[in-house]
């Protein structure tokens, strides 16, 4: 049976199918791998003081666009006020989001077993299945405005199971969101 | 289906997503005039769900069901909606908040 979220009195419940499990831990280890690049290559670069407060991040968008998806500029006409903004938040953003991650990843221990999730458990689930689906997302170019083109893909391009994930990683949040709501 | 790679798609093109670029930006000297308040605004994207960012809305800045939805018809429909307005710290401590939850939002100085 397909993993779903579901509400119940105590919280969300879930239980993880395992072959399920298997992808979303593969997935999500790869997401924490993107979101832990970039950072400066030796401890000379990192001022302490300014690291413990969560200062020193870059101060230009990630070159790889899913990851600048996750990591956005805030000021879209003023490139010094967002290098300002993202040398101030993007090291705790990364943070934070890389936290959602190693929690949905200690839930996904016992695969086949019912998990009862409270709200910082499910909340970081919901977190981390929405970067999954920006970066999945963000790779197949999915436009507003366009149509899918999955359907005229040859049988071996790898697109085509990016886009049976990213579907069901979809309906997984939708359960979520349901659960939560 | 455990061998699915999230790296780059070497067989497509990988265009940078560009920030949404407003026109008819005002000069600096009038950009930090402090009568004008500063906002936070949530640009489209073909990839957060509806539900989602509806739920986002509510869950965050504790917005009613309706106005959160509302709010997300906005962004859906004309691309984009002003979510919250204040101090431009206080739309700075907004636009990182939805960075977390992985909207598309920016903050400027209200026209």
């Amino acid at each position: 049976m397909a993993t779903r979220f579901r509400r119940s009195r105590g919280g969300v419940v879930v239980t993880f199918h395992p072959d399920e499990a298997v992808v979303l831990r593969s997935l999500l280890h790869q997401l924490e791998d993107m979101l832990g690049g970039d950072e400066p290559e030796t401890d000379e670069d990192i001022d302490p003081l300014a690291a413990a407060v969560g200062i020193g991040g870059a101060d230009e968008p990630p070159a790889d666009p899913a990851l600048a998806r996750l990591l956005p500029d805030a000021y879209p006409d003023d490139v010094e006020a967002s290098a300002d903004f993202r040398r101030y938040t993007e090291l705790g953003l990364r943070e934070r989001k890389r936290a959602a991650i190693r929690t949905a990843l200690a839930g996904l221990a016992t695969p086949g077993a019912r998990r009862t999730l409270g709200a910082d458990e499910a909340h970081a689930w919901l977190a981390a299945l929405n970067d999954l689906r920006l970066v999945i997302g963000t790779r197949l170019d999915l436009r507003e405005d366009a149509e899918r083109d999955d359907d005229a893909m040859e049988e071996g391009d790898p697109r085509r199971t990016l886009y049976d994930v990213y579907d069901w990683l979809t309906l997984l949040q939708e359960t979520l969101v349901r659960a939560l709501w | 289906m455990a061998g699915v790679s999230m790296a780059p798609v070497v067989t497509s093109v990988e265009a940078p997503v560009e920030a949404p670029v407003e026109k008819g930006r005002p000069d600096s000297a009038e950009q930090v005039r402090p009568d004008r308040p500063w906002i936070t605004l949530v640009w489209n994207d073909p990839i957060n769900l509806m539900s989602y960012v509806s739920y986002v809305f509510q869950r965050h800045f504790g917005y009613p069901k309706e106005k959160a939805e509302k709010l997300m018809m906005d962004v859906h429909h004309k691309g984009r909606a002003v979510v919250s307005s204040g101090t431009r710290e206080e739309m700075e401590r907004d636009v990182e908040a939805m960075h977390g939850y992985g909207l598309w939002a920016t903050l400027q100085q209200q026209d």
